[in-house]
């Protein structure tokens, strides 16, 4: 039983390291991990004149956003396309192992990102109220971004162009209605009962929470939200693979 | 206990019918052969014994392991080379190898030791560092036959191991599938070539439609095929008025001077046809008695003339 879970590991690790190798430790990937959030975020406060802490939450988030989901929904069409899927799956792994090791890497890649924006802050004497819990809210974020990422790559295809299309048509209007670039408060109204429906609204609102002192939610409500949408996207993109897994083996 | 068991597979794509049926068992330490034309069904059936892809019907069993039930252990005992899966085109020939043997589980230094040992024996160790999408259609298969080699298999599967290689690499690989039989390795294969089944396995199948047609050792097949030895004969002139009823019940054949029999007992025939010769005043000029190929065996089999 020991030496089973000791294999899980390594398995779930040695996928982590190969999409590190494979898909994160690319130029192109890095770069656009970087431009995309920070140009948004100038594109919104450029001349606001606003507080430096909010900025510094809203980058947060954004970065979460555009790093950790960006390269998990497409290695599963790629890799189906490129016949390394079936490679790997002739090993003693499981469909399970493979996708989390997925979900660690974009974990680790949205983490590496953000850390430098928090240092940033600290280094301006801006810190988190709760640094600890606020690590807490920014892993969870991670893993429910990019278990989200997995879930849209579960639709049995091989390419990956129709998996970034999903995906973005998913993402960018949840940028808009979660209150990352404009706080929910200042939202219309009638934006208010899908800002509650995003995943996002609640880890941006909790990391205000810790920046600015102030939120529109309780940050209790919001942490257990951000770890509750993390859990059940992993859980659903997990079943939903191994739902397709047969039928995208047998697509040629 | 077998290697390799199946019962009954089936699997259909859409409304094809790629495996029909499959039933097999596989010794421990056999080479087993699976032998047919194009769309018969060999890939699929592989991909069914690999838990690659989950038959329809009937059910397979590796090493007391069912592959549906329990693929993890199965898969800890095989070794697979696919016919179309790839290595990683952007990781070099060592990472793949790396990679391959974390997913078993293997100590790393284990994992280091047997992929220099594995890439040496394959000479593919001076390319170690070579992206896989930099390597040649050979040395890619000596990749992907070193990844099915690193979790120390005790039941490789090769899915047309020698296809579009050239005649020393082909030779090489047959070498290490019987050095792999030597450590006691059970090897499933599948190939075109036929001479080569002929030579490397124990045992064959044929598979045609889905279904295995015929099963056995190839000497065995080839008498089952019915597949005679052909004797030739040059005579000195045409032998168009000649009466060569005797040598019926045997199939033979006329082409001018030249006389073809297939036959099952050469020397008889042969006899038979010099005391002919003598009485009607021909000259034998050249006798040429061919053993069966394994190729006529095949080719009888895959169409389903016997
Ligand atoms: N994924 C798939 N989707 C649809 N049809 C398939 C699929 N895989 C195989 N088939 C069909 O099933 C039949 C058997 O195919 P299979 O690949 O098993 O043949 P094979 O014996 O390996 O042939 P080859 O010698 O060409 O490799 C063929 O008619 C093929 O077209
Ligand atoms: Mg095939």
């Amino acid at each position: 039983m020991k030496d089973e879970y000791v294999h899980m590991f390594k398995a779930v690790w040695a996928i982590c390291w190969k999409d590190i190798k494979l898909y994160y430790a690319k130029g192109p990937i890095v770069v656009t991990g970087i431009i995309f959030p920070i140009f948004l975020w100038m594109a919104f406060y450029a001349g606001k004149g606003l507080e430096l802490k909010e900025g510094l939450a809203s980058l947060i988030t954004l970065t979460l956003l555009f790093t950790a989901s960006s390269v998990t929904p497409i290695i599963a069409p790629w890799e189906t396309r490129q016949r390394t899927l079936e490679m790997l799956l002739s090993r003693p792994v499981t469909v399970r192992w493979v996708l989390v090791g997925d979900v660690l890497a974009s974990t680790i890649f949205g983490m590496v990102f953000v850390t430098p924006i928090i240092a940033l802050g600290a280094i301006l004497n801006i810190t988190p109220a709760n640094p600890f819990l606020t690590i807490v809210a920014i892993t969870f974020t991670a893993v429910g971004l990019s278990s989200l990422g997995v879930m849209f790559s579960a639709i049995p295809t091989d390419t990956p162009a129709d998996v970034v299309l999903l995906s973005s048509l998913v993402k960018l209007p949840l940028m808009f209605v979660s209150g990352i670039l404009v706080p929910i408060t200042q939202l219309p109204s009638w934006i208010l009962p899908i800002a509650l429906l995003s995943p996002i609204t609640y880890p941006a609102d909790f990391v205000r929470m810790q920046y600015l002192g102030s939120s529109f939610l309780p940050p209790y409500l919001s942490l257990i939200f951000t770890v509750l949408f993390a859990l059940v996207f992993m859980i659903l993109a997990l079943e939903l693979h191994e739902k397709s897994i047969f039928k995208r083996l047998e697509k040629r | 206990m077998y290697a390799i068991e199946a019962f009954d597979l089936h699997k259909s794509f859409e409304n094809v019918k790629a495996v029909n049926g499959v039933s097999l068992r596989v010794r421990k330490g056999e080479i087993y052969g699976l032998l047919g034309p194009n769309g018969a069904g060999k890939t699929t059936t592989i991909r069914m014994l690999t838990g690659l892809l989950k038959p329809d019907r009937g059910y397979a069993i590796i090493m007391g392991h069912d592959v549906v039930k329990e693929p993890i252990k199965v898969k800890k005992l095989i070794g697979v080379v696919p016919e179309e899966a790839n290595p990683y085109p952007d990781l070099s020939a060592w990472d793949n190898l790396i990679l391959v043997g974390r997913l078993y589980g293997i100590p790393n230094y284990e994992i280091r030791e047997r992929a220099s040992n594995l890439l040496k024996l394959l000479d593919l160790y001076n390319m170690k560092d070579r992206k896989a999408k930099n390597l040649s259609k050979g040395q890619r298969q000596k990749l992907l036959i070193a990844m099915a080699l690193i979790g120390n298999p005790k039941v490789l599967f090769l899915d047309e191991p020698t296809s579009g290689l050239d005649v020393l690499s082909a030779r090489k690989i047959r070498e290490l599938i019987l050095e792999m039989k030597n450590e006691g390795i059970t090897v499933f294969l599948t190939t075109h070539n036929i001479e080569e089944a002929g030579e490397l396995c124990d045992r064959v199948a044929i598979i045609r439609n889905g279904r295995i047609v015929a099963e056995g050792a190839p000497s065995e097949l080839k008498i089952k095929a019915g597949a005679y030895t052909y004797v030739t004969i040059m005579f000195n002139k045409p032998l168009e008025n000649c009466k060569l009823d005797f040598i019926k019940p045997y199939e033979y054949k006329v082409q001018s001077s030249k006389l073809l029999v297939i036959c099952s007992r050469p020397a008889e025939v042969v006899v038979k046809i010099i005391e002919y010769a003598k009485k009607n005043g021909l000259d034998i000029l050249d006798i040429k008695v061919s053993p069966p190929s394994f190729e006529e065996v095949f080719v009888r089999l895959a169409t389903g003339e016997v």
